[in-house]
């Protein structure tokens, strides 16, 4: 998903959910910083680095592919862009303890580790709630890949057919590929843009979605393919359907953190709240452009009636550098490192727990809280 | 390009210009050493694309390519490791004709990266381009003198500039795509 949904989007449905103005702009800051948050950055500000929740472009080409590198890429991509839908999962056919962990790791949405991320949110900060929605967006936008560089599991079949509805129906119309780091994708022609291909089964090129380029991040398109795990069956993404949905269980997510349901259940969504602006959901959602940001924000603001401020790197830097030692943890960027912490612990040791090493394991955040693992660093303790 | 792929590019070139003067001071056994190393590579990389093969990609759509490669690197190392020692004439005319071959695959891939608008094509281009050429003009002119010595020091040139090219790549600055 692009920063038009993980901002505009997710402030329309915390509005929708009951939040404030000021607390819907924080919650869909700190979603959309989930996709800046990197190492880089951490470390001109002095943070912990352990924090980081995305790797550039250029952290990404530097990366170590060696087992903890690997663990490194996986704790980050899988914990917060492509959540495991089930860790127990079994392959329809005999495979390889090495394929099989891999395996494990695909994205899809309503797992049972969305439900650990939604509840580990409630009662915490508006940044936790952030990531949350975060996390659960993707889960419906990059379903079928997974967050750790796989050839056998994130290379899809090359050939790409874009449905574009058409009356009752769909016409179809075959999709290119090319690997061009200035060119932007080329909606009108279809054509995209893709990592290269590399037959090395722990590239980078073969991390998440690499691979089928940006086809998951745009709401409007519907496309036919053939996943590398899928023993070839043919899936259909049909992604304004499944935003649509991300929509409506965030709102519904929202509205258990905010204490309005006792549980948050997978497999529900707030329909009731969607009602009253289906069709506007409808023209966003099927308009074709790069960006849907001023369609959101235009929505957002009549939900409101406030008007919506672009979210602003620089302020958010700044009030942390600002802040005392003893109270950056209050900041915007301080609370979200916390939760941030909270949630790739929480994936890591669930996915360790379950027997399979592929993203290595973690401090317990969540029991014994950051300021512990500090001393343990430090060895105070 | 990561860290280990420099270093790996770096430590590639030096052996090619380590072999490369190795075949310069001793032209009359270097080869058959040398096809001898190359047979075992291929070898070694042959049956680690049939293990993954095995072990991961034959669950994967079209992960049979992977055991088509494997077959075909084991039976072009079998082929090699039985040239070894056989006439010189042979075993030179064969390491020229592999390495004319790459200069091939280069071209192929140049169109390829120029066809998905990779930025890197001409290099690749150039490159494949001149390994033919120089190829085909050594084995002209070893033909032409009669001298196998020629195009083992043919070789060598050839040997030295994939040497410096691997040299250079190791220290170039990369772009890459990375979708997020």
């Amino acid at each position: 998903m692009n920063s038009d949904f993980h901002y505009y989007a997710t402030y329309c449905a915390a509005v929708l959910a009951g939040y404030s103005h000021q607390d819907s702009l924080v919650i869909s800051a700190a979603d959309v910083f989930t996709d800046s948050c990197s190492r880089t950055l951490l470390s001109k500000l002095k943070a912990p680095q352990s924090a980081a929740t995305t790797q550039l472009k250029l952290e990404l080409m530097d990366a170590h592919t060696d087992t903890s590198g690997l663990q490194d890429i996986t704790r980050i991509w899988s914990s917060f862009h492509f959540l495991p839908y089930d860790l127990s999962a079994e392959p329809p056919q005999r495979t390889s303890k090495r394929y099989k962990a891999k395996y494990r790791l695909i994205c899809q949405p309503n797992g049972k580790l969305l439900k650990q991320t939604v509840k580990l949110a409630k009662g915490k900060s508006l940044e936790a709630a952030g990531i949350a929605m975060h996390v659960l967006a993707d889960t419906w936008a990059h379903r079928h890949f997974a967050g750790t560089p796989s050839l056998v599991i994130n290379n899809p079949y090359n050939e790409f057919v874009e449905l574009i509805p058409e009356g009752n129906g769909f016409s179809e119309r075959m999709l290119t590929f090319r690997h061009s780091p200035s060119a932007p994708d080329d909606l009108e022609r279809g054509i995209y843009t893709c990592s290269l291909y590399s037959n090395s089964e722990k590239s980078i090129m073969n991390l998440g979605h690499g691979r089928a380029g940006h086809l998951p991040d745009y709401c409007f398109i519907r496309y036919q393919y053939l996943p590398a795990w899928g023993n070839y069956k043919e899936y259909v993404k049909d992604n304004p359907s499944d935003y649509r949905y991300a929509f409506a269980q965030m709102i519904y997510a929202m509205k258990y953190l905010r204490g309005v349901h006792t549980d948050f259940e997978l497999k529900k969504y707030d329909w009731k709240a969607v009602a009253g602006i289906e069709k506007d959901l409808h023209d966003i959602l099927e308009k074709q452009q790069l960006d849907a940001s001023d369609d959101w924000r235009a929505l957002g603001e009549r939900l409101s009636g406030k008007t919506i401020k672009p979210f602003d790197m620089e302020a958010v830097q700044q009030e942390y550098l600002s802040a005392e030692a003893d109270k950056k943890d209050n900041t915007f960027l301080g609370s979200f490192i916390l939760a941030a912490l909270a949630q790739k612990s929480m994936v890591t040791n669930q996915i360790f727990a379950s027997g399979n090493k592929l993203a290595g394991r973690s401090i317990e955040y969540v029991r014994r809280g950051i300021r512990l693992a500090r001393t343990i660093k430090e060895g105070k303790k | 390009m990561s860290y280990f792929q420099r270093i790996k590019s770096l430590l590639t070139g030096i052996l090619f210009l380590l072999v490369a003067l190795f075949l310069y001071l001793v032209p009359k056994e270097g080869y058959s050493i040398v096809t001898g190393i190359l047979s075992i590579s291929m070898l070694v990389y042959g049956f680690r694309l049939l293990w993954f093969y095995l072990t991961m990609s034959r669950h994967m759509v079209g992960g049979k390519s992977c055991l088509y490669q494997a077959i075909i690197v084991i039976d072009v190392a079998l082929f090699t490791s039985t040239i070894a020692f056989m006439n010189s004439v042979i075993v030179v005319f064969y390491l020229t004709a592999a390495y004319a071959f790459t200069g091939l695959i280069d071209i192929l891939r140049a169109v390829e990266a120029k066809k998905i608008g990779a930025p890197n094509w001409k290099w690749k281009f150039v490159y494949g381009i001149t390994k033919i050429i120089l190829t085909a003009l050594l084995v002209i002119f070893g033909l032409f003198h009669g001298k196998i010595e020629y195009l083992v020091y043919g070789y060598c040139l050839n040997l030295s500039i994939a040497a410096v090219s691997k040299i250079i790549q190791a220290f170039r600055r990369t772009s890459i795509v990375y979708i997020q």
